[in-house]
Order: C-alpha cells, then structure tokens, then sequence
C-alpha cells in the first residue's frame, strides 16, 4: 500500500450556506516521493492539505497514512499522530516567537516526553543540519526568513516523521531564499528519502517536485510526472 | 492525563509569564493585596484580642465574685437599707452545700496603706488578705518567691508577696528582695515574693500591682477585722456554668444572713464568665468581618487573573494552535494554561503570605515590652499552609476557564491567524 491512500475524500463546510470544497478525491502518494499539490485559491489544496495533515476532519471517504487507518480520531489521538508521523512548515514559520531556535525545534519532542538532554542534543544535531549551529540561541526575530524556514524545517524533521507537509514554504521569502529552502526539501528527498508534498500556487515552486498533482474546484485534475524538472519552462523559481 | 512538573514544565510556564512582565505582576498585585489583606487583618485580630485577654490575664474565665451591700429588699422583719457582711463562715457554707463549685476562697483588703523599707516609702498600697487557694482564682505571674501557702496562714505568719509598683519603688536596685522584711502600720513582715501581675480589666480589690499580700488570717488579726470578709471569690467544677450555679449561691449566702435572695444589689455579685463570652462574641464578629473582607479581596483578585488568562489565551491564539499542531494534546494545553495560573496565583499569594508575615513581626517587635511578647500577632503556621492550599485551590478555579477555551483552539486557527 502507499504510503498515502486517500479514497473518495468529500468535505463540506457549512457556514451558513453548506459549500462542498472536496468532492471525491482519490489520490495515492508512495513512499520518498517529493510532490506538490498546486491550484488556485479556493480550489480545496488548503483543505486537502489540512486533512492530509490531520489537521481536519473529512466528512466521507478513507485516508490511509502508513497502513493506519485516520478516520473519527480523537483530540488525543490526532495530536499523537500529528506528533509521530508528520512535520509541518508553514508559509510564516510558525516559530514560537518567545523560545530560542533550539527551544522551537525541540518542542516536538517536549510533547513526546522526550528528556531534555536528549531533546536538546537531538534539536542541536538538526540545527547543525540546516546549517544553523550558530543560531541555536536566537529568538526567530533576530533571524532571516531563510532562517527562520530552516528552523522550521528542523523543528519539522526532529519526530522523524513520515511525511513532511509543507504549506507554500516559500510564500514569504524572496526569491534567492526560496531556491535555497526548494533545494535544501530536495535535498532531503533524495539524500534522506524524506516524503514530502509541498502546496503551492507557484509554477516555479511546483517544478522542483517530481510530480505535480494539479487540484481544481475540488477534483484531482492532472497528474504530471516533472522528474526532468521543465514542467514550467525550466526551474525557475519566479 | 500525564501532567509532568518538571524543570520543563516549569520553564515553559515561566516563559509565558515572564513575557508580560508588567501584566502578570498588576494581575498577581490583586491576589497579593488579597491575601496580604486577609492575613494581616487575621493576625492583626488575633494580636488585638489576645492583648484585651492580657488584661484579663491570671483571672480563672469560671470565676465569680460576691460582695455584701446595703439590701434593697425589706426581709424577715428587716427593713431595707440594711448593712450586712459576709464572714468567714460562708466560705465553709459554699464549699459544703455547693459540690459543683471548685475553689472557695475569701478575702479582705485594707486600702491605702504606707509600706516602708528602712527609709524608702511606697504609699496608697493595698493590703490584701488571702489565703493559698486565691492563687486558682488570679493566677499570680511571680517574678521572686512563692505565693502565700496555707502553713502561712495557718501559722500567722507576717509574711507578704509585694506587686510590682511596690517593690520598684521599694527596691529600686532591683534584685530578689525575698527574706527582706517591708513594715506596715508598725508591722514588720518578710517579703516572700514578688508578683509580676499588672491591673487591667479585671481588678479585685485594686490594682494588682500596689498589693502587698498577706495570709488572711494575719490580716484579719492585724486589722481586728473579726469574722468578716469583704470578697468571695469562687469557681466552678469543669463542665458547669457558673450562671446555672449562680441562684443556688444567692440562695445559701442570702438565707444565712436574713437577706431577701432575690435582692440582686444586696448580694452584688461579678461574673467574669459572663464578661469574657461578650468578648469572645465581639471577637468572633471581628473575625467574622475579617474573613468577609479578606476573602472578598481575595476573590477579586482571582476573578481578575481569570480575566487576564482569558486576554492571554485569545492573544496566544497562534501559539496554542502551532503547539497542537506540532503534536500538543488538548489536556497538554489545558494543563499549561491552568498551571500558569497556579504558579501565578502562588507566587502572588506567597508573596501575600511572607509580606504579611513580615509586617505583622515588626507590629510584635513595636508592641513588645521589657523583651516579652505582649500578644502574638503572627499568623499562625497552619493557618498559611491552609491559605497557600486555598490559593492553589483558586489558582486552578481561576485557570479552568480560560484553559478550556484555549483547549478549544483548533491547530488551523495558528494558519488562519496570518
């Protein structure tokens, strides 16, 4: 089974006035592949991807995440898978801005119980990673926004989760910051064999992945395979 | 649910707190000044009561007194307007018919006496005839010596326990004066002891400090004083009260002397019993208002650091959302949040203690005498271990709201937020 097997996904928001955001997705993602879902706003890649992350709940249909079936979770458990088995970078980092960058990247495994030697030696070895060492004690608003993604990206990988999500991880960079975030995701796709499905609206973005899954009005529309990387004219990141 | 208390537990709830530096001390100043209030007005009430209770100080809280007047009532052919006294006889009288009754005990006083030693005079001194048992009635706080004893009385002897004006100005060097001998009316007696007691609210035949006290026996001999007595004090058996007791006294003293026993100013009679119960019921009201006031206070302060929290946990939105979605339980959230408010209702409350604490030593040192305590003011220890556990008590009441609204903060309210 893939790593990620969703089947008949709908769900519908009701605010007032019911609105069907995913009508029957059917979408299957194997294990070390590097995927972006990409669409225009209000095509539902927000809400997929909030499903995909055990973020929400989807009204019909079946997820399958690494053989686990994630349906009618609990608060708890949903926390604990969300804990084990995904990493998530989001477009404005999401750092807590009161903790050191070692002390937002070991969070994750605080809420393991993990101890704080432990935690702390692991958060430093993943730092060192991203090329941060020096940074271990800054707070996030002392730091670059190419920074502040790689802390991110460490605080994401440190559970070693299965799948890493990331929510259009270079929305709030520039475009040199972004080439080194899209490369360093790469990276770690090939060198680690990391999962990772990237949402973006960027073409450029979307073309560092090997496979492009486009989403539109709620419906999976083409699948294309991109691993030569020229699907929008080459690898241009903007 | 697992609530870990450890280093990390704490330093992520320091962390919150310590971000709004200036909020979470105005929120803690309203329980601080709470417990403050209640602590110090508690101490405060203990001190003031237990130094109106040192007025009172040595005097048996059963004891009653009786005097003999002039009668109001016409009884078995006496006219009203009669004089009459009490003797020694009724001492025997109480004590044989009355088995409730625990010390009988008379006394005679003769006011205004000079007692001279060598060529030092100490005047408008009492002297004051009693007997070994006086001392369960006014408990003597003996500085020198030993009270008068029964073989003092019995024997006669011209011995004497002098009050504490007497003997400074008596023996302004100070020292133990026992085996001196004062003289009174051309009398010589030794001094045996000195008593340390001071008059107040209570004072039986004059302030306790100008006694020179003899045995009874010598007194009435000295003073040709005859069968009468002038007090009679007594004090009731545990487990009676003296105002059910009081008409049958009334009844024997009253017969013996052909005085009418309903005639309430003939036979005056003091009940301290009934003097320290209005004090009590003063005090117990003090208190009452204290704790009102206190715990109000108190609660006030709660009601605000429930406020605040609330403010912190709308503002922490993000927070809490990033930290559930990285994989923080619901209850993990609920946990923090109540402890924030705990540790932030202790400190305060603590502070609250040991500022009140501090306050209430320096009334203690401001109010002691001669290097004795008059009256403890301070709280006592179980008293602020039972505040500090009301305080974590309150602490958790105060957090339960606002944790269970950042509990329900959904990990896609962070993204939301941008």
């Amino acid at each position: 089974m893939a790593l990620i097997d969703l089947k008949g996904i709908n769900k519908t928001y009701d605010n007032g006035q019911p609105l069907h955001v995913l009508k029957g997705i059917d979408l299957s993602i194997g294990r070390g592949e590097f995927v972006s879902i990409m669409g225009a706003s209000g095509s539902g890649k927000s809400t997929l991807l909030n499903i995909l992350g055990i973020l929400d709940n989807y009204d019909s249909g079946s997820y399958h995440l690494d053989g686990t079936l994630i349906k009618d979770l609990t608060e708890k458990q949903a926390a604990d898978y969300r804990n084990r088995m995904i990493g998530f970078i989001f477009q404005s980092f999401n750092l807590i801005g009161f903790k050191t960058a070692v002390e937002n990247v070991e969070l994750p495994l605080y809420y393991q119980g993990v101890a704080r030697k432990k935690r702390h030696d692991l958060a430093m070895e993943y730092l060192d990673k991203m090329g941060l060492t020096a940074w271990a004690h800054h707070f996030p608003n002392e730091m670059s926004g190419g920074q502040k993604q790689r802390v991110a990206i460490a605080r994401a990988l440190i559970t070693r989760p299965r799948i890493i999500l990331a929510d259009e991880p270079t929305g709030a960079l520039d475009s040199k910051t972004s080439v080194e975030v899209m490369g360093l995701l790469k990276q770690l796709n090939k060198e680690d064999g990391i999962t990772i499905i990237v949402v973006t609206h960027e073409g450029g973005v979307a073309n560092e992945t090997d496979k492009i899954i486009h989403i539109k009005d709620g419906m999976i529309g083409e699948i294309e395979e991109n691993t030569r990387h020229d699907a929008w004219g080459g690898s241009i990141i903007k | 649910m697992k609530l870990r208390f450890d280093t990390d537990t704490f330093r992520e709830i320091l962390d919150s707190l310590l971000r709004n530096k200036s909020r979470s001390f105005l929120t803690g100043f309203g329980v601080f000044w709470g417990v403050f209030m209640l602590m110090l007005l508690s101490g405060g009430g203990r001190g003031f009561k237990q130094m109106l209770n040192n007025e009172f100080e040595g005097f048996a809280h059963n004891t009653c007194i009786l005097f003999a007047n002039q009668t109001s009532k016409p009884y078995k052919g006496f006219k009203e307007g009669r004089f009459w006294e009490m003797t020694y006889d009724d001492v025997d009288r109480l004590k044989n018919l009355m088995p409730e009754l625990e010390t009988v005990s008379p006394t005679v006083a003769l006011w205004g006496k000079s007692v001279v030693r060598g060529d030092v005079v100490s005047s408008r001194a009492v002297v004051k005839g009693t007997r070994a048992d006086y001392a369960l009635i006014e408990t003597p706080k003996l500085k020198y010596g030993r009270y008068i004893s029964d073989t003092d009385n019995a024997q006669e002897r011209k011995v004497c326990v002098i009050g504490k004006r007497v003997y400074n100005e008596l023996f302004p060097e100070g020292g133990d004066p026992c085996g001196q001998r004062i003289r009174i009316d051309g009398a010589y007696y030794s001094v045996i002891g000195v008593s340390w007691n001071e008059g107040g609210g209570i004072n039986i035949n004059g302030n306790a400090a100008d006694m020179v006290i003899i045995p009874i026996n010598q007194a009435r001999k000295a003073y040709n004083l005859g069968n009468t007595i002038q007090l009679l004090c007594f004090t009731a058996k545990e487990g009676f009260v003296m105002s059910d007791l009081i008409p049958r006294v009334r009844e024997i003293i009253s017969r013996a002397h052909y005085v009418d026993p309903t005639d309430e100013q003939a036979l005056f009679l003091l009940n301290t019993q009934l003097i320290f119960g209005i004090v009590d019921n003063l005090f117990k009201g003090v208190n009452f208002i204290i704790w009102l006031i206190g715990l109000g206070t108190l609660l006030a302060g709660v009601v605000g650091v429930s406020n605040i929290m609330m403010v912190s946990v709308r503002e922490r939105t993000t927070e809490i959302g990033i930290r559930r979605a990285i994989g923080a339980t619901p209850r993990q959230i609920l946990g923090q949040i109540i402890s924030e408010s705990i540790v932030l209702t202790l400190v305060a409350g603590m502070s609250g203690i040991v500022f009140s604490v501090l306050i209430l030593y320096g009334v203690e040192l401001a109010t002691m005498e001669d290097g004795i305590l008059k009256a403890a003011f301070q709280v006592p220890f179980w008293t602020a271990v039972l505040a500090a556990s009301l305080l974590a008590i309150l602490g958790v009441v105060a957090g339960l709201m606002p944790a269970v609204r950042a509990m329900q903060i959904k990990p896609v309210d962070a993204m939301r937020d941008e």
